[in-house]
């Protein structure tokens, strides 16, 4: 047993708790009663092999069904409170790297280990740490949403006090007393996220979380994402649109036909292989001094004049300026595609580059 | 912390199957049908004999009905949470897959029992009503040995339901093994009893050879009416056409620890699969 002594970060008053070391435990503010999550740190436990930096780490890991290599010696590491982006187009071998890390699926060969915990091992310690929003998201149809997260938290020994407002911050609180059978694509999906946060776990495995969602709740899992990152969470998100998670991935890795074929910063990546997006404009007339102006604009790569439009190549942070640029040219603009980089496209470029 | 996960399980067993229309609609059959036996069976004549009229007759019905219910609740179970997609979310908790399998077991368990209990509560009902000397004791262990028999086949169930890749092969599986115990199995053992010793011999000796009765113990429902025999008095019906005198090796307490060990070991066979397997 160890004692810690925490401080409320709403009114500063401090209480002292005492626990094992990796224990989960609720406190309850006495001053004001704002609720709150304390993990007690591990103590150099045997099992505890790496440092503290990494908190997902995959070592040559290969899963072969029959003669196909769905995971072909992959390895990767994630630091503890970034965002780890897994990009690849469907079938690349995503989910089955997913799979292998939480191990629902035995790899032929290679090492996983979440916090220092062997998942082949230590399977049961090691999951402790993951909330986990699987691709195919599925409930219980016979139960309500309730029941559904009150087994969940009784799973994840974690209070069913938390489960009635986890519900209402995902908007389902109308929904609470129904079965999840009669759930829609959307609502079964925001329903999995609730599930995945719940108990604030240090680590989210989120498997393509915007899938089967209309742009209201992609707004919302996208927000989610950020506060439970504020707050200190490792998330490990995959996905097959680049656009998706480019904007809040720390570090991304590509993997193509079970194969990891780029580990890198977001930012290092796209200039490596210039995915930038494309701004198409038509307008009624073109200048020379429109174009002249989009080319003076900071942060232009490319610009090409196509009849009476100009596509430009530029960041999706220059795109308002080259706007603003042909307007004060005295440009009239009549229509306005953007064109995002497909996941595809870097490939291409990628597997070019490497030739 | 291993009976919390367990327990859990089990809880959300009983609550997801409660209300599986299947479920409920083979208790109301079940009950209907051992209240039609047991008013039958109790009203043509008196006292002891027409309890054991009664038994005999539900004992037959318990053969056809329970493994259906045993099963129908197993079948799914493993390979039912894993195409639906629920199982990659069950075992990403902090669980391991043999708390899943025990978890089941003990969940749907409890739904066979209840079942059980709810049909022959009402059938017992109605005999008491009618019947003068009930021997009350017997009902109770009339009523263990079946859920004993209701469990060897959710165990078998279970087993199925982690070796097979899909829900329909499993049930296929199922209901083949409800055919291979109830009809096959029966026929095949009488065929070669009466291909080598000739059903002259057979009737003239009075009473079946030790080796069919062996052979017998290879079939749960024959250790089941074995295990009846043997503890609540011989079934009246077959008395009719053969004395049934079991050979001396037969005991109720080996009729028991059969069935217990069919659980068991399907149990294990069910974990050693679903441990294997990628979900």
């Amino acid at each position: 047993m160890t004692g810690k002594t925490v401080k409320c970060p709403k009114c500063k008053s401090e209480i002292t708790l005492t626990g094992n070391p990796g224990e989960k435990t609720q406190i309850i503010c006495p001053k004001c009663s704002s609720k709150g999550t304390f993990t007690f740190p591990q103590e150099n436990s045997e099992s505890k092999t790496t440092t503290d930096s990494f908190t997902i780490e995959v070592s040559n890991l290969t899963k072969k069904y029959n003669n196909f290599k769905a995971v072909d010696d992959v390895s990767f590491n994630v630091k503890s409170g970034e965002i780890f982006g897994f990009l690849g187009p469907n079938g690349a071998g995503k989910t089955t790297t997913i799979k292998s890390i939480l191990g629902l699926i035995h790899a032929n060969s290679g090492e996983i280990k979440i916090n220092g915990f062997d998942i082949k091992k230590r399977g049961k310690e090691a999951k402790k740490y993951i909330g986990y929003l699987p691709e195919k998201v599925a409930f219980y149809d016979n139960l309500t949403a309730l029941q559904n997260l009150h087994f969940y938290a009784e799973m994840k020994n974690v209070s069913k006090e938390e489960c009635e407002p986890l519900i209402e911050e995902f908007g389902l609180i109308d929904s609470i007393n129904k079965k999840v059978g009669n759930f829609s694509k959307g609502m079964t999906q925001r329903l999995g996220m609730a599930r995945a946060v719940l108990g604030n776990p240090p680590i989210l495995i989120l498997d393509e979380p915007t899938g089967g969602l209309d742009p209201r709740g992609v707004v919302l899992i996208r927000e989610k994402i950020r506060e439970v990152r504020d707050k200190g969470t490792t998330i490990f998100v995959s996905s097959h649109i680049l656009s998706e998670i480019q904007e809040i991935c720390g570090r991304v890795g590509i993997i193509n036909n079970g194969m990891l074929v780029a580990k890198d910063t977001v930012s290092e990546l796209s200039e490596k292989m210039s995915i930038k997006p494309k701004i198409t404009v038509e307008l009624e007339k073109i200048s020379d001094k429109v174009t002249e102006a989009v080319k003076k604009v900071d942060g232009v790569d490319k610009v090409e004049i196509i009849g009476r439009s100009i596509e430009v190549v530029c960041d999706s942070k220059t795109r308002g300026k080259v706007i603003l640029a042909i307007a004060t040219a005295g440009g009239n603009i009549i229509n306005l595609y953007t064109k995002e980089p497909s996941l595809e496209e870097v490939f291409m470029r990628f597997t070019e580059g490497k030739k | 912390m291993i009976l919390n996960s367990i327990s859990s399980i089990a809880k959300k067993e009983i609550l997801d199957n409660v209300r599986n229309k299947w479920i409920i609609v083979l208790t109301i059959i079940f009950a209907s049908l051992a209240l039609v036996v047991s008013y039958f069976g109790s009203i043509f004549s008196q006292g002891w004999q027409n309890f054991g009229a009664t038994i005999s007759g539900m004992m037959s019905l318990v053969q056809f009905l329970i493994p259906i219910i045993g099963l129908m609740l197993g079948y799914a179970a493993i390979i039912g949470e894993i195409e639906k997609g629920s199982m990659s979310s069950l075992l990403s908790l902090p669980v391991n897959r043999l708390e899943i399998i025990l978890g089941k077991f003990f969940g749907l368990g409890s739904i066979l029992s209840f079942t059980t209990l709810i049909g022959f509560g009402v059938a017992g009902i109605v005999i008491a009503a009618n019947v003068v000397d009930v021997n009350y004791t017997d009902y109770l262990v009339f009523i263990g040995a079946t859920i004993l028999l209701g469990l060897v086949f959710l165990s078998l169930s279970l087993f199925f339901s982690s070796l097979f890749k899909k829900r329909s092969t499993a049930m296929g599986g199922a209901i083949l093994l409800w055919f291979l115990f109830n009809m096959i199995l029966p026929l095949v053992f009488v065929g070669i009893m009466i291909a080598s010793s000739g059903i002259e011999n057979i009737i003239s000796s009075g009473g079946f050879p030790d080796w069919y009765h062996a052979l017998e113990l290879f079939n749960p429902l024959s250790v089941y009416s074995a295990l009846i025999s043997l503890t609540v008095g011989p079934v009246s019906t077959m008395q009719g056409a053969f004395s049934m005198s079991y050979p001396s090796f037969y005991s109720s307490g080996l009729m028991a620890s059969i069935l217990i060990l069919w659980i068991v070991s399907f149990l294990l066979l069910a974990f050693w699969r679903f441990d294997r397997r990628d979900v």
